[in-house]
């Protein structure tokens, strides 16, 4: 199956005052549509760097991406941002939902920005707060949200575009044990409803709940373990 | 939702700082308003005032302002000359000086004499009395006569100072009328004698000079026709229109008043621009884990770009609409001030509203809004995602 995205070889190397890091480290890995993967590791492995590269908000600083079969270093910035609205969803540990804005609201806003059609966008909005359960909370902001319900919101957010690939990082990391497992619950849903899901996560329980589930250490793919 | 909105919205979040920016523009943009009325509103005032007062030309005999320069000489018959040509309506010669005057009952008190000589409509209006004749009568304004306690038919001791600063001998003139003159201040006195009288007066010296022939053309000739006639009945003379004398004036004097306008505005505009700066770097640094997860979620530079740009009009446009009526009530309150100064006529203001203020106005505003957004607008556009997510998760 051609693969969603495909890393191949790529490194990421930060300038410090101290010298040159090596964040991650010769990386090669293909991720296909549908699929369900878990990036784990100790702090510092890199993991998020590698996911903010496979999302296309970093560049590599060697090697090649591809998202969709296109060397993702042609892109203009421009382009790049059409590709991460339209075909890439993005889920932060700390939600980032902006707090002016009720729920209903944060997850209308990357659809307005994609152009969507004010009926299609409303009727979409509901239809992904109904899905992450939050339905009635709708015309609620942030701040009268539990961590749990942002998260979900935050979830809802990065699917209104219909993307193929969702990014999760760290996405129970805020949250208690419980809520936690209804998050990983609901990516689940995502998932097995046909979105290709990485997660990066330090939560043994939520990595395994992955079908395919990558370890890292020191920049570096240590061991792929399929389920 | 639309980068308008989207300002809008960040702005209601934080209303602390959006009332502080608001009303920081508000007065800022009230002294920009005050200062652009006093750039021009003197020399649009007396422009106003020499229209009002209904004659167009004036006659010197140098390029120096009336009053300023050599007088003319021979004015008596020099004004019948020019009364007589075709497009002149009416014309008077004036001579201008000082006098001191008394009636035996008051004491004496200072005057700003005029010796007019010439026939038609004079520039004052007449209260009470009659208007000059000939012979030893004296015209005087509302502040003479309250003053010197000088009726209609009372006499008037007048010691005329002339130019020379000599001490003449008083003579004695005939009120004849009181009238309001259209150059006097609120607390002036003026006298207006006919023209031999006042050479009398000065004991004869300057005899027959004038500083200054005033007259007004026929509605069927313009101003610029009458000066023509007048160059060629007296080549040697120099004849303004009220246009030439203001843009004088312009270039003159009240250019002062056009410095000192700039300077202030450009430092309440870079005020203006610092404050808002600030205000929105602030702002934009305490919101760059939204603004990266905007950008992570596909918002393009130009729309976080856009955002702020927005959200900087939005606190100078309200600020600058708060400003007008702000800056309309101080400029009357100075205004008063700025009138009280001794011999400003009473007619003349230094703040007049004009339209392309207005204008003006909400340009330079605009640009202070850009101005004021350039800073953070680049924060926001060079903000590197990864980085700031990082950071934010760190942090």
């Amino acid at each position: 199956m051609e693969p969603l995205v495909e890393a191949e070889r790529v490194s990421r190397v930060f300038a410090m005052a101290a010298g040159p890091v090596t964040a991650v480290d010769d990386v090669s890995l293909r991720i296909a549509p549908g699929e369900h993967t878990a990036i784990q590791g100790p702090s510092g492995c890199g993991k998020s760097t590698l996911l903010h590269m496979l999302g296309c908000v970093d560049t590599a600083s060697a090697g090649t991406l591809r998202f969709g079969g296109e060397d993702v270093a042609r892109l203009s910035d421009r382009q790049r941002s059409l590709l991460r609205l339209t075909r890439i969803g993005f889920v932060f540990q700390r939600f980032f939902l902006l707090p002016m804005l009720t729920a209903a609201e944060n997850v209308e806003l990357p659809q307005a920005e994609a152009g969507a059609a004010r009926a299609d966008r409303q009727r979409r909005t509901q239809e992904l707060l109904e899905y992450v359960g939050l339905g009635a909370r709708a015309g609620h902001r942030p701040s009268e949200l539990s961590g749990g319900e942002m998260q979900r919101v935050a979830i809802a957010r990065a699917l209104a575009n219909r993307p193929q690939l969702l990014l999760a990082d760290e996405p129970t990391g805020e949250l208690d044990r419980g809520t936690g497992e209804q998050i990983a619950a609901l990516l689940d849903r995502v998932n097995a409803d046909g979105t290709a899901l990485v997660i990066v996560t330090h939560d043994p329980a939520l990595a395994g709940r992955s079908r395919r589930i990558l370890s890292m250490r020191d920049g570096r793919i240590v061991e792929e373990a399929i389920r | 939702m639309n980068a308008l909105l989207f300002a809008w919205r960040s702005l209601v979040r934080q209303p602390a700082r959006a009332t502080l920016g608001l009303l920081g523009v508000a007065a800022i943009g009230a002294l920009l308003f005050d200062m652009l009325l006093l750039s021009n509103g003197l020399v649009t005032s007396m422009r106003d005032l020499f229209d009002r007062a209904g004659f167009g030309l004036r006659v010197t005999a140098t390029e120096a302002l009336p009053g300023q320069g050599p007088g003319l000489p021979d004015a008596v018959r020099l004004v019948r000359a020019v009364a007589d040509l075709p497009g002149v309506r009416s014309a008077f010669a004036l001579r201008l000086t000082d006098a001191v005057v008394d009636t035996n009952l008051t004491a004496s008190m200072r005057v700003s004499l005029q010796g007019v000589a010439g026939a038609g409509v004079h520039p004052w209006t007449l209260r009470r009395g009659r208007d000059l004749g000939d012979g030893l009568e004296l015209l005087i304004n509302e502040n003479t006569a309250t003053a010197t306690g000088a009726a209609p038919g009372d006499r008037m001791r007048v010691h005329a100072s002339c130019d020379n600063d000599q001490s003449m001998p008083p003579v004695w003139f005939t009120v004849v009328g009181v009238a309001d003159f259209p150059f006097d201040g609120p607390s002036r006195n003026t006298a207006a004698a006919p023209m031999p009288a006042v050479d009398e007066a000065c004991g004869g010296n300057d005899a027959g000079l004038a500083d200054v022939i005033v007259l007004a053309s026929r509605a069927e000739f313009t101003d610029t026709e009458v000066a023509a006639q007048v160059t060629a009945l007296a080549p040697h003379l120099k004849v303004l229109t009220n246009e030439q004398i203001v843009g004088r004036m312009e270039r003159g004097g009240f250019s002062y008043f056009r410095q000192i306008s700039t300077v202030l505005t450009t430092v309440t505009l870079s005020f203006a621009a610092l404050l808002i700066s600030v205000l929105l770097t602030v702002s934009v640094n305490q919101r760059l884990g939204e603004i990266a997860a905007l950008r992570a979620l596909g918002f393009t530079r130009g729309r976080v770009v856009a955002d702020v740009l927005w959200e900087s009009a939005l606190i100078v446009g309200g600020g600058g609409v708060l400003s007008l009526p702000i800056g309309l009530a101080l400029a009357l309150g100075l205004d008063l001030i700025l009138k009280d100064i001794p011999g400003v006529p009473s007619d003349v203001h230094f703040f007049v509203f004009q339209a392309g203020a207005l204008g003006v106005h909400a340009s330079l505003l605009a640009l202070t809004a850009i101005v004021a957004a350039l800073y953070p607008a680049r924060v926001v556009a060079r903000l590197p995602i990864a980085a700031t997510l990082r950071d934010e998760v760190i942090g």
